[in-house]
């Protein structure tokens, strides 16, 4: 997947040539500084800003004014426990991962179901940055600017029938390339699920990209669910297996710690962990002495997805 | 030797408190305390906190079967080494994690319990460590049994805390852990002998 791509050349896509004289230079000294620079830098991280050919446009509804979290902590700390238990054992143990090429098996009830690749499931003229936060059931939180297309675009493709009630994805399990699944950390491959209902809510995210560019494979390349008011776990990395199913599917942290992690995982201040507090987070990057913030209801998402669960009792389905 | 001991023991903070002010002289990844520094310390001074009283209670052992000299003086600099870490592992948590609200930090603990264990960890080590002062060594010297007592009460909550706030089964908190038990056992059985 390449979020550079583009079928139809657009005229504003066209680099004149001032620009593309400008960008040789700027790419020569970088190569000069690259080769100065002890170890441990790489070019594409100096070059992440790099987004002067948009084929992505920002969906500004669906986006946030709150400061974003740098590349740099993005891309350096998180879980992602197929590279490791550490967060920074994915961007540290990811190297290996081969995000290319990429299929996904579609199976279940639904009319089209087969292996499609991953260019003919996400159509990349569609793609579009949404700016979510991220927060993670232990209780610290992100601002990521994602790049990728709604779910639901690409489920209706699909065409599920009436049996379909949930929706399962599966990431994929290469033990040769992700160190992790050599552990019996968790019941691999990692399972998550959604209810149709919120899988065709149009915040749902199939993510391919974040700050313009192709996910790196600790974010989980090359194409990985965002479900901003859900925990992070929810957000299943490195997708390979969309099946459709009428009873609910088992998701790995339920199967782990059912008393822990149910099946919902909805952001929820009031409701705790059995053994922490939720109802506030740490923001990443709000410096050293920066003071935890309140947890908002659905992680601030109350106006797009309260009315899923109308009339639910949020204590018993956590 | 004695004290290279003690520096050795001290080396982990060093090298942390380097990493916070940006001055470790090591390029690339590992020259700083990452995305979430507050977390890189607090789980740092944790975990070298209950490492180092894990050593400091296997000297005991060691002694009794080497009777090197050096067994008999290193408990207690160790200790308190171990004492310091915990002392930075709360300090840590309380004035920069929670920003010293007390209000705050008292509801935290109580919606915590994995914190509630560590807490009272942190009590026992403190209090045997305020005790350990010069003027009431020969105080110290009677008491030592109630005191050896304390120490394992305090390292036994210092693994379980370590344990219990883990999402899935790790290594270290379970290695702790039947490192605990062998000690707790030894330290049974040779206590009977003398009585």
């Amino acid at each position: 997947m390449s979020i550079k791509k583009s079928n139809t050349i657009k005229s504003y896509e066209i680099t004149s040539e001032s620009i593309y004289l400008e960008r040789r230079k700027l790419i020569k000294s970088m190569s000069v500084a690259s080769a100065m620079l002890p170890w441990g830098m790489t070019l594409s991280q100096s070059t992440k800003d790099d987004s002067y050919i948009p084929t992505y446009k920002r969906n500004s509804i669906y986006s946030t004014s709150e400061p974003k979290n740098s590349f740099e902590d993005i891309t350096t700390y998180n879980n992602f426990y197929e590279f490791g238990m550490g967060k920074s054992d994915p961007y540290q143990n990811s190297a290996n991962f081969e995000p290319a090429p990429w299929n996904v098996k579609i199976s279940g009830e639904a009319n089209k179901t087969g292996i499609y690749n991953i260019d003919d499931l996400i159509d990349s003229n569609a793609l579009e940055e949404r700016i979510y936060r991220l927060r993670c059931v232990e209780a610290w939180s992100m601002v990521i600017p994602w790049i990728g297309i709604p779910l639901g675009n690409i489920i209706k493709k699909l065409e599920p029938n009436s049996k379909a009630k949930y929706v399962a994805f599966e990431t994929v399990y290469r033990p040769s390339e992700m160190p992790g699944q050599r552990k019996r950390i968790l019941n691999w491959p990692y399972i998550e699920a959604l209810t149709m209902a919120e899988a065709m809510n149009p915040l749902t995210l199939i993510a391919v990209g974040l700050y313009g560019q192709d996910l790196l494979n600790q974010s989980g390349a090359p194409m990985r669910l965002v479900v901003p008011w859900k925990y992070g776990f929810k957000s299943i990395k490195s997708i390979n297996k969309i099946h459709f199913q009428e009873s609910q599917p088992k998701t790995s942290w339920n199967i782990a710690a059912s008393n822990e992690y149910g099946f919902y995982a909805n952001v929820n201040p009031e409701v705790d962990h059995p053994r922490w507090s939720q109802s506030r987070e740490r923001r990443i990057g709000n410096g050293f002495f920066g003071a935890k913030q309140p947890t908002l209801m659905f992680n601030g998402y109350q106006d797009e997805v309260a009315q899923l669960y109308q009339g639910m009792n949020l204590r018993k389905y956590f | 030797m004695v004290k290279l001991f003690t520096l050795i023991s001290l080396t982990p903070f060093i090298i942390l408190s380097l990493k916070g002010f940006g001055i470790l002289p090591i390029f690339g990844f590992f020259s700083d305390l990452g995305a979430n520094p507050i977390e890189t310390i607090i789980h740092a001074t944790g975990k070298w906190g209950i490492r180092i009283l894990m050593i400091t209670l296997l000297i005991a052992p060691i002694g009794y079967y080497t009777q090197h000299e050096l067994c008999k003086k290193l408990p207690k600099p160790l200790g308190l080494v171990s004492l310091f870490y915990i002392l930075s592992h709360f300090l840590s948590y309380a004035l920069i994690d929670q920003g010293g609200d007390i209000k705050i930090i008292i509801v935290d603990i109580i919606e915590t319990p994995y914190l509630i264990v560590g807490w009272a960890g942190f009590l026992c080590l403190l209090s045997v460590g305020l005790i350990s002062f010069k003027k009431l060594q020969p105080w110290f010297n009677k008491n030592r049994s109630t005191i050896s007592g304390i120490i394992y009460t305090a390292a036994v909550l210092g693994v379980w805390h370590y344990y219990w706030q883990t999402k899935v089964i790790e290594l270290e908190p379970v290695l702790l852990a039947i490192l605990m038990i062998l000690l707790t056992g030894w330290k049974f059985k040779t206590s009977k002998n003398k009585s």
